[in-house]
């Protein structure tokens, strides 16, 4: 098994009846004779789950729901069923994972370690006509999809070995962290700015997103000298694991595809670190703990405190995760794509506790 | 509308001994509390409701005679509404089903459900769910793959290798699976969108995105807006019904076709 997904256990009866799967999938898919690549298997690939207001911009149809009810909402989105929604905030990003899907799939023609993009969204199924008009109106490729009709998705997000969840609802993105799964809440950037179409850039904030909080509990409780002085004391001991890292980890194992054929100048997938650290006193710590994990970043931007927001609009990242919303809204205002990670001492109603990630298996 | 269950209680795993123990609860026990809940929402509605109900018939196959008291008496026991109780031989099995103009046949064994469909008699499988279900809520799955394939794209199927006997059942099968989806649909209108103690799925489980839309539109135009819906594209069924946990399992018998195994290894 790829050690791209979370853990989970199945027997060798569900394997053996999912390779059964697999295999009518296949000739289902050959079938049709169409263009469209073929769906990876989900073991393999790098599954990113959005939900239906991330992917596309639902504020008009979600305005319905609230004032006029349930009824009325999925009236009035089966009325408007052939029109196609407008791209959310999610949207570039997917567009982008697309891109880097076709650069795979032209170096590694049988590989199905891919980009997976899931819709995962607990709109009624009705709903679901408008949204695969939708999808289809933009040629995109996302094939696998889960309506739940009210239910919560956090369930489903483990079933279908999800390596990352966005959506627009806080409480579903705090219940998928706690299940152990890389979540976080996207936002719409203030003005639009233009992105690469060619290249995937993903930028990190460091401490509570791909590090544990220990730092920053730290600074808050006992001051940023203190915190100086003990980040260099454990200079050489890595921190503990956020709950973004195996998405840089998942980013990492596909970059390497691209090195290894001698394509690192032109990969089509660029990671950032964006901190407020600053390199002299406590940078160092950050470099050694991703070098003991085996992981490089490709940019790392020490901040010293400065705000995020300028340099962000230079780098123009697909999606920022950070989990102070203080840094969300600086970066939203100058056309950043951002998204709250809610974890941490950050956060106002914080649980404390510490992330459980899922145990890796061989 | 009558049902008729096979799999209400575990016949195998009781020991016979003739008054002593109730039958323990099979695969069907869940549905068939959950259909009581049904029709009681229903009667409550309205008392015109009446020709919406469920009918729950009991068949058994192959029963001996001290087997046959023992459901009697376990299914009082357990305060069951069922009104009919039928017992026949495997052969008769679907000649029974036809002179008592059953609606909807229902049973754990893929083989019995698959037969009886060719024969054009409506039949689902009952889920073997993990534990008691809460039984505010009859749920159904529908598997959507050949609901979303029109007859003229059926033929397609033919490229894949399944022969013209097989397209014959599975065009037999989608329009018994059409009756069952009309009547539940006029019974899911007496109740909103919230709160309905019916429940229905679609999930497709080979076919694209297209497929899975076509049957949503397929299945709407019956009559029927469903709830939730899933579409796998190749990836494995069982975890997500491990999570839904329906009760029936309308599949086309596609999965299960003994004549096609071959063929899918290919």
């Amino acid at each position: 098994m790829s050690d791209l997904k979370p853990n989970e256990t199945f027997t060798t009866r569900d394997e053996v009846a999912a390779e059964k799967d697999w295999a009518v999938a296949k000739a289902f898919f050959d079938n049709l004779k169409s263009k469209k690549p073929r769906p990876p298997k989900p073991t393999n690939a790098v599954t990113v789950a959005v939900s239906s207001r991330t992917l596309f911009n639902m504020v008009e149809e979600r305005k319905i729901w609230e004032e006029e009810g349930l009824e009325k909402y999925v009236e009035y989105q089966q009325e408007h069923e052939n029109e196609p929604l407008k791209p959310g905030a999610a949207f570039p990003f997917v567009k982008a994972l697309m891109t880097v899907n076709t650069r795979l799939r032209k170096l590694y023609p049988d590989s199905e370690e891919l980009f997976d993009v899931v819709l995962m969204t607990n709109n009624h199924a009705q709903v679901g006509v408008r949204l695969i008009n939708s999808i289809n109106h933009y040629d995109l490729n996302i094939e696998r999809f889960c309506m739940t009709g009210g239910k919560s998705p956090i369930g489903y997000l483990k079933a279908y070995l999800t390596n990352l969840y966005l959506s627009k609802d806080s409480d579903k993105v705090q219940e998928a962290i706690e299940a152990g799964i890389a979540a976080a809440t996207m936002f719409n950037p203030d003005m639009e700015v233009e992105l690469s179409e060619t290249q995937l850039r993903v930028a990190f904030d460091g401490d509570a997103v791909l590090f544990s909080d220990e730092s920053e509990i730290i600074v808050k409780q006992h001051g940023l000298d203190t915190f100086f002085d003990h980040e260099k004391q454990n200079e050489n001991k890595p921190l503990a694991q956020g709950p973004l890292k195996c998405f840089l980890e998942a980013l990492g194992k596909l970059q390497k595809k691209f090195y290894t054929q001698n394509e690192r100048l032109n990969c089509p997938i660029r990671t950032y670190l964006v901190t407020a650290r600053s390199a002299a006193s406590s940078g160092a710590r950050v470099l050694k703990t991703l070098r003991s994990w085996g992981l490089e970043i490709d940019e790392a931007v020490f901040l010293a405190g400065a705000p995020k927001g300028p340099l962000l609009q230079k780098i123009r990242p697909h999606i920022f995760f950070d989990d102070q919303m203080f840094h969300i809204e600086g970066a939203k205002q100058l056309g950043t794509i951002s998204a709250h990670v809610p974890y941490g001492i950050g956060q106002k109603d914080h649980k404390g506790k510490l992330i459980e990630q899922p145990a890796k298996h061989s | 509308m009558a049902v008729s269950c096979h799999g209400m209680f575990d016949l195998d795993s009781c020991n016979v001994q003739p008054d002593s123990c109730a039958l323990p609860k099979g695969a069907a026990f869940a549905f068939i509390k959950a259909v009581q809940t049904v029709n009681q929402r229903l009667l409550g509605l309205s008392e015109k409701n009446k020709t919406l109900l469920f009918e729950v018939v009991l068949l058994g196959k192959d029963c001996e005679e001290h087997i046959k008291l023992n459901i009697f008496d376990s299914a009082k026991h357990y305060g069951l509404e069922i009104d009919k109780f039928y017992f026949c031989s495997s052969d008769n099995l679907i000649g029974t089903l036809q002179a008592n103009h059953i609606n909807l046949f229902l049973s754990p064994d893929k083989d019995d459900v698959y037969s009886v469909l060719k024969a054009g008699v409506p039949a689902a499988l009952l889920y073997q769910q993990a534990e008691q279900q809460a039984i505010n809520r009859l749920k159904v799955l529908f598997s959507g793959d050949l609901i979303g394939l029109s007859a003229d794209s059926m033929v397609c199927l033919k490229d894949r290798g399944f022969t013209d006997v097989h397209i014959q059942n599975f065009k037999a099968a989608k329009e018994c699976l059409r009756e069952f989806v009309v009547r539940i649909g006029e019974m899911k209108r007496m109740f909103g969108h919230e709160g309905s103690p019916l429940h229905t799925s679609l999930m497709t489980v080979w076919g694209s995105r297209d497929v899975c839309a076509s049957a949503l539109k397929t299945l709407r135009g019956w009559g029927l807006d469903v709830d939730e819906a899933f579409c796998l594209a190749g990836a494995t069924c069982g975890p997500i019904l491990a999570l839904l946990q329906p009760h029936i399992v309308w599949d086309n018998g596609l999965h299960n076709l003994k004549g096609v195994a071959p063929l899918l290894s290919s």
